[in-house]
């Protein structure tokens, strides 16, 4: 019973697909421990996920039920939710006793990252909302670090959720170097299930979906990333999976005019750790680039920055806004260099390329806007291919321009937005980057 | 409307076409249309490659199912699109996808005289996916058709191609009087053995002439 209650404390789950026996889960729900109810509500909203879009809850000719069900498409990928399909949760909430968590970090914090940490832990203390707006290389996660502990010491259930599987992976392993002694989970699509109650829980947005009033208060990482601004369901799932009053904290190196209106706590950090400015992002014409690649030519332009990182051997990275793109480049740049890499969001061996642009394996990588958060690569060069295309938004380009001089060692470091015009938001990018400059620097 | 499957926003063209005929809805937008592959030509009864009858069929015709199946006709490649269409129609139940081909089947179908004849699931089977993919697929299509056969409680999907080959009471008659043409549909040619031991039974009970249309060659 205790494991069943370690499981599903918070969560609300598809009744046939639990790792517990049927028997199991049929006596916890005789015995009055586990509620159940419909997958799709009366109002034909989708219980797990709260869709109640018409194009995503549909109807169908179900064999099960011998009638015709509705279900969501949303979430379909988390196991179907339909109208005949049971969701169970545990009813009685899960007592956390107090006591002070292991806590291995001998880290320093700059002064503007110390004023931000204890401004998170006085807001937590007073169980209100809170923003950090920091750029990138600001050093946001470890700030949290002190405020994580007092909160999980004083019995809070917490949750970090960050967009991107690839965030989730990084963030784990060292909020578990941090933490020992914390059951922590980590979930994601595909992840492997985990036992014991997790008082710390990392996951994508999306598996917030599989909770409910489970959290005294949830850190959205990235705030401002896709998917999470575009969907408003996750917005929901983040809401739904908080205890009442429970307090969000929001951390973002761009976050939107909303969030910065409505969250009156603020923490800003406009310099790096290192204390050095932002590369400021440099214009460069690259008339036709689609016509070149289609024609199997690397415009003239592009190919000289590639040798220059080459000759100087410094790791590059390459954005490109569409994954037909960086197929067409790719034989062209190893023609340069054949151990030059491509990774997109489908690309399974993403992390292995990463690892090797990062170990000095190979010379430079061509990448989607997958890459344009959560990865540092020392005295990485950054070009954008396109940054002129619809898709890449001003806090796209701020977090890809925010990919170089990251270290210590390289605070510098070349970022060049390739173009065919310039863009609105391209000059965004760069107004809002100077001003972070200049803000601090005051 | 967006599409089924990438979620793309579908564009409306409007066309004088419109304005007399009433088609059905388009589901999914041109560009993961375009990633589908149909088959042309090739083997007449399997549509593997060529246009020969292949070795498989050859061999098959030196068996007791000699005949079974008089010719038939696979509209779609198994491709990386096809794999990720079908694991989400079948495995999520996203059932609503039974409309995507649904023009493509209409067609294959509707010049036909014979008696269209779905292969079933059995009824276990069929409680736990909640649809059947090949009845839901005809009905959005909007043919008409005739069960004749019941599927016992063993599963081709779970054995290996040995094991498969082997198998010969899969289905019995439901008891309907057999007519003498007969189209079967299956969502998927593998190895053929389904489809000939359907086939089998029901030239055995009367039937003259079996065809079969399936979506997917795998």
């Amino acid at each position: 019973m205790k494991e069943l209650q370690d499981f599903l404390a918070g969560r609300i789950w598809l009744r046939d697909f639990t790792p517990f026996s049927r028997e199991v889960i049929d006596k916890a729900v005789n015995d009055g421990f586990i509620a159940v109810r419909k997958g799709i509500t009366e109002k034909m909203e989708c219980a797990r996920c709260l869709n109640n879009s018409e194009d995503t809850i549909v109807a169908f000719d179900c064999a099960r039920c011998g009638g015709i069900c509705h279900y969501c498409r949303h979430c379909i990928r988390m196991g179907r939710v339909s109208s005949c399909t049971e969701l169970i949760t545990w009813k009685e909430p899960l007592e956390i006793s107090s006591y002070s968590h292991s806590f291995l970090w001998n880290g320093e914090l700059t002064n503007l990252q110390q004023q931000a940490s204890d401004e998170l832990k006085e807001s937590l203390r007073r169980n209100e909302p809170h923003l950090v707006y920091a750029v990138c290389g600001a050093g946001k996660t470890e700030l949290l670090f002190p405020p994580l502990h007092a909160a999980l010491s004083s019995g809070k259930r917490i949750c970090i959720a960050a967009p991107r599987t690839d965030v989730v992976l990084e963030l784990s392993p060292r909020l578990k170097s941090v933490f020992p002694g914390t059951i922590i989970h980590t979930l994601y699509g595909g992840s492997p299930s985990e036992e014991g109650f997790a008082q710390l829980v990392i996951a994508t947005t999306h598996q917030l979906y599989r909770f409910e009033e489970a959290f005294d208060l949830v850190v959205v990482d990235e705030a401002d990333a896709f998917p999470y601004s575009y969907d408003p369901a996750l917005a929901r799932a983040v809401k739904k999976s908080l205890k009442t009053a429970a307090p969000v904290v929001y951390v973002s190196a761009t976050p939107s005019k909303e969030l910065l209106k409505t969250v009156s706590n603020q923490s800003r950090i406009f310099r790096r750790f290192h204390g050095h400015p932002l590369p400021v992002p440099a214009y460069q014409p690259l008339w036709s680039y689609r016509k070149s690649f289609h024609s199997n030519k690397i415009p003239v332009k592009l190919v000289e920055w590639v040798k220059t990182q080459l000759e100087s051997q410094q790791p590059f990275m390459i954005f490109f806004p569409t994954i037909e793109m960086i197929k067409q480049a790719e034989p062209l740049f190893k023609q340069l260099d054949p151990r030059i890499k491509a990774v997109h969001s489908k690309d399974p061996d993403r992390k292995e390329k990463v690892m090797m642009l990062r170990n000095k394996e190979i010379p430079g990588i061509l990448t989607s806007t997958i890459l344009e958060r959560g990865v540092t690569i020392e005295n990485v060069q950054v070009a954008i291919v396109g940054a002129d295309e619809e898709i890449f938004e001003a806090s796209a380009l701020i977090q890809m321009a925010g990919r170089a001089g990251r270290s210590h060692e390289y605070p510098q470091g070349d970022v060049i937005f390739f173009h065919n015009g310039i863009s609105r938001q391209m000059d965004k990018a760069r107004d809002l980057i100077k001003s972070y400059n200049r803000e601090g620097f005051r | 409307m967006n599409c089924y499957l990438c979620e793309n926003q579908l564009e409306l063209k409007p066309s004088w076409r419109d304005l007399f005929f009433v088609d059905r809805q388009e589901t999914i937008c041109s560009t993961c249309r375009d990633l589908f592959e149909p088959i042309k030509g090739g083997c007449p009864i399997c549509s593997s490659s060529g246009s020969e009858l292949c070795t498989d069929c050859s061999n098959w015709e030196k068996t007791e199912f000699r005949g079974a199946l008089d010719g038939g006709k696979c509209l779609y490649a198994y491709n990386a699109a096809m794999k990720d269409f079908f694991h989400q129609f079948k495995f999520l139940q996203d059932a609503i996808l039974a409309e995507v081909f649904a023009d493509e089947l209409a067609a294959a179908l509707k010049k036909t005289p014979a008696t269209i004849v779905p292969i079933p699931m059995n009824p276990h089977k069929l409680k736990v996916r909640t649809f059947s993919q090949v009845d839901s697929m005809l009905n959005a299509a909007g043919v008409q058709y005739l069960h004749l056969l019941e599927k016992n409680e063993e599963v081709q999907g779970e054995k290996n191609r040995q094991e498969r080959m082997e198998t010969r009471d899969l289905f019995t008659l439901n008891g309907n009087l057999t007519p003498k043409r007969i189209v079967l549909v299956d969502d998927m040619y593998t190895t053929g053995t389904t489809l000939r031991l359907a086939a089998k039974l029901l030239k055995d009970a009367g039937a003259e002439e079996v065809n079969f249309i399936t979506l997917i060659r795998a």
